[in-house]
C-alpha cells in the first residue's frame, strides 16, 4: 500500500474509500459501531421529519403499543412516538453540536490567552474563576442560568427554552475547555521547539498558530466528542425537570416527562426516546475512548 | 512557635487559601446571576401583571434600590452570619430553612451512593484487571461503556418499572421522614445515581491495578515467592484505592447534579426537589441560596481530599 503508484494518480476511492475504512474498523470496531450507531441516529433525524412533516402533531388513537403503522406507539394525545423522537433528535443533537461548538471556541480561546500571559495574577485570578465555575453541579448553574434568561423565551422561530438551555449550558462548559487549554499552553510554552522559536524572535501569533494551536485544538476536540454525550444528557434532564425546551416542541427528555404518568400502561413512550438518549451517548463515548486510546498508542 | 510544622504545613496552607479564594468567587457568581437577568428581576418574579407598587415593594425587599457595591457588602455581610435571606415567594420562609431540611435527604443519597459504588466498583475494577481471561475485562469495559452512556434518570425510571410497578418490592417514590422507613426509599435513587459512579470507579481501580502490576515492587515480591492472593491484598489494592480518593472528590459535583434529576424521578423532597420548585416559582433567593450552599460544599469536599490525600498517601508528604 505504501508503494509509489507508476502509472497515474490513485482514484480517490481507493486512496480514501474502502481501505481507509477498513483500516479504521480493524484497529478499532469500538469506533465503527460508535460511527455507525451516530449516523443511524442522525440519519434518522434528519430524514424522518422530511418524509411527513406533519406527523409530530398529528392526533390520533391514544396510548397504541408500538405497530407496523407507529414503531414506537403513539402518546398520550395519540401522536406518533417514532416522528416525535425523530424530530426531537434534530433539537438534541443540533444544541450538542452548536453547544459544544461554542464552548470550544470560548473556552479555547480564553484559556490559550491566560496560558500566555506572562503575568502570574492575571492566569491566578482566572483560574480561581475557572475553579468556581467548575465547583457548582453542573445540573444546578444550568438550572439557574435558565431561570435567568427565562425559561419560556424565544429568538425569532427558536422554540421556546431552546435560547435558556443553550445559554446555561455554554455558559457552564466553557470553564472546563479554559482549564484544558491553559495546561496544555503552560505545559508547550517550555517545550525547546517553542523557546528557540521566541528566541528566533517569531511573534506570538506565529508561535500561537504554528505550534501551539494545533496541540492544544486537538487535545480539546477530544473532549468535545466526550462533552457532547453531557450536553445531550443535560439538555434531556433539563427538558425533564420542565425547565428545558417547552412542549409541544419534542425533546428526548421531554418527551420522557410526559410518558412518564403512563409509564405503567404504556413504557414505549418513556423509554424508546430514553433508549435512543442511552444509543446517542454510548456511540459518542464509543468515538471519544477510540480517540483516547489511538493517541494514547501514538505516544 | 514551631517554625519546623509551619514550612511542612506551607502546601496545605497554599491550598486552604487557593478553596477560600474559589469560595469567594462562587459567591460573587451567584450574587451576580441574578442581578444581571434582563430587565427588572422584581418584575420577572412577579410577572406582568403585578401592580407597580408590589414591584416596588419587593425591589426594596431586595435592595434592588442600593448600588451594585452596596448590595453585594450587605449580601456577604449577612453570608458571614449565615443568612442567605427570605424567600421572595412565602413570606417569613428563611432560604437557610429551605436548604437545612432538604439536605439531609440529598446528603443521604448521596452517602449510599458512594457506598454501592465503591463495594461493588472496586472489586469489579480488580477482576477486571486481574482476569486472565480476555473477555472479562472486554464485557467490563462495554458495561462501563454503557452505564455511563445512560443518565441516571433513565435509569432511575427503569427501576421504578421493574421493581415498583411490575415486581411491586420497593416504593416507586415519596418520602416518609423516619429512619429506617426511609432506606427503602432512598435505595433505588441510590442505584440509579451508583450507575453513573460505579462505572468510574470500575474505569480508575481497572487503570490503577494495570499501572500498579508493572510496577517493580510487584515484580519483586513475585521474585520472593509470595502468593498472588498476599500480593494483591498488600500492594496492589492500597495503591489502587488512592484513585478512587480522587475520582470520588472530583465527581463529587456532578454526583449532586445528578441527584436533582433523580430526586424529581422518585419524589425525594431533597434539595434538587426543592430547587426545580423554585425555578418554577421563579424564587430567586431560594434559588440563589440552593446554588450557592452546593458550590461551596463541593469547595469544601474537594478541600477535604486533597488534604486527606497528604494523610494517606505517604509520597505527597515527603515532597517539597
Amino acid at each position: 500500500m505504501g508503494t509509489a503508484n507508476l502509472e497515474g494518480p490513485v482514484p480517490l476511492s481507493r486512496r480514501v474509500g474502502v481501505p481507509a475504512l477498513r483500516n479504521v474498523v480493524g484497529r478499532s470496531p469500538a469506533l465503527a459501531v460508535g460511527a455507525v450507531l451516530l449516523g443511524a441516529i442522525v440519519l434518522m433525524a434528519v430524514v424522518v421529519p422530511l418524509l411527513d412533516p406533519g406527523a409530530v402533531d398529528r392526533l390520533g388513537t391514544p396510548l397504541q403499543a408500538p405497530s407496523w403503522a407507529h414503531p414506537a406507539g403513539t402518546d398520550e394525545l395519540g401522536r406518533d412516538v417514532f416522528a416525535r423522537i425523530a424530530a426531537a433528535g434534530r433539537i438534541d443533537l443540533g444544541i450538542a453540536v452548536v453547544g459544544v461548538g461554542a464552548s470550544f471556541v470560548i473556552g479555547t480561546l480564553l484559556g490559550t490567552l491566560a496560558g500566555l500571559s506572562a503575568r502570574g495574577w492575571v492566569d491566578a485570578i482566572f483560574m480561581r474563576v475557572v475553579d468556581a465555575f467548575i465547583a457548582f453541579p453542573f445540573t444546578i448553574l444550568v438550572l439557574v442560568i435558565v431561570v435567568v434568561v427565562g425559561p419560556s423565551r424565544t429568538f425569532g422561530p427558536i422554540p421556546a427554552g431552546l435560547p435558556a438551555t443553550f445559554i446555561g449550558l455554554v455558559a457552564t462548559s466553557w470553564a472546563w475547555y479554559a482549564r484544558l487549554a491553559r495546561g496544555q499552553t503552560l505545559a508547550l510554552r517550555e517545550r525547546d521547539h517553542v523557546v528557540a522559536s521566541r528566541l528566533i524572535g517569531y511573534s506570538t501569533l506565529r508561535i500561537v498558530r504554528r505550534q501551539l494551536a494545533p496541540s492544544v485544538v486537538r487535545v480539546n476536540a477530544a473532549y468535545a466528542v466526550a462533552d457532547a454525550t453531557l450536553f445531550v444528557i443535560a439538555t434531556a434532564s433539563l427538558a425533564f425537570l420542565g425547565a428545558g425546551v417547552q412542549p409541544p416542541t419534542p425533546e428526548w427528555g421531554g418527551i420522557m416527562f410526559e410518558g412518564r404518568s403512563y409509564l405503567q400502561n404504556a413504557w414505549w413512550i418513556t423509554f424508546l426516546p430514553g433508549l435512543t438518549l442511552a444509543l446517542t451517548g454510548l456511540s459518542l463515548s464509543l468515538i471519544t475512548d477510540a480517540l483516547l486510546s489511538a493517541k494514547a498508542a501514538k505516544r | 512557635m514551631a517554625p519546623r510544622i509551619l514550612r511542612r504545613s506551607r502546601p496545605l496552607l497554599a491550598r486552604a487559601g487557593q478553596a477560600l479564594a474559589v469560595a469567594f468567587i462562587v459567591v460573587v457568581i451567584t450574587f451576580l446571576l441574578v442581578r444581571i437577568t434582563p430587565g427588572d428581576p422584581a418584575r420577572g418574579i412577579l410577572g406582568t401583571r403585578a401592580t407597580t407598587d408590589a414591584v416596588a415593594a419587593l425591589r426594596a425587599q431586595l435592595h434592588l434600590n442600593e448600588p451594585l457595591w452596596q448590595q453585594f457588602t450587605d449580601y456577604f455581610g449577612a453570608l458571614l452570619h449565615g443568612d442567605l435571606g427570605n424567600s421572595v415567594i412565602t413570606p417569613g420562609r428563611s432560604v437557610w430553612s429551605v436548604v437545612s431540611s432538604s439536605f439531609p435527604v440529598t446528603l443521604s443519597v448521596i452517602v449510599l451512593t458512594t457506598a454501592i459504588a465503591t463495594l461493588t466498583g472496586i472489586p469489579i475494577g480488580l477482576w477486571a484487571a486481574l482476569s486472565r481471561r480476555r473477555g472479562v475485562d472486554v464485557g467490563v469495559r462495554t458495561a462501563v461503556s454503557v452505564s455511563l452512556a445512560t443518565p441516571p434518570f433513565l435509569f432511575g425510571l427503569v427501576l421504578v418499572f421493574v421493581f415498583a410497578l411490575t415486581l411491586g418490592v420497593l416504593p416507586a417514590g415519596g418520602w416518609p421522614g423516619s429512619w429506617p422507613q426511609n432506606f427503602s426509599y432512598i435505595l433505588l435513587p441510590s442505584v440509579a445515581l451508583a450507575g453513573f459512579l460505579t462505572p468510574l470507579v470500575v474505569r480508575t481501580v481497572r487503570q490503577a491495578a494495570l499501572d500498579v502490576n508493572d510496577e517493580e515492587f510487584v515484580e519483586a515480591a513475585l521474585a520472593r515467592g509470595l502468593q498472588s492472593r498476599t500480593i494483591v491484598a498488600r500492594h496492589v489494592l492500597p495503591n489502587s484505592l488512592l484513585p478512587v480518593v480522587t475520582v470520588l472528590g472530583l465527581n463529587f459535583a456532578g454526583l449532586l447534579g445528578g441527584a436533582v434529576v433523580v430526586e424529581a424521578v422518585f419524589n425525594l423532597p431533597g434539595i434538587g426537589t426543592q430547587l426545580v420548585q423554585a425555578v418554577q416559582q421563579r424564587d430567586y433567593t431560594v434559588i440563589q441560596g440552593i446554588a450557592l450552599m452546593t458550590a461551596l460544599v463541593v469547595v469544601a469536599v474537594n478541600l477535604v481530599v486533597d488534604l486527606l490525600y497528604a494523610v494517606i498517601d505517604p509520597r505527597t508528604r515527603r515532597r517539597s
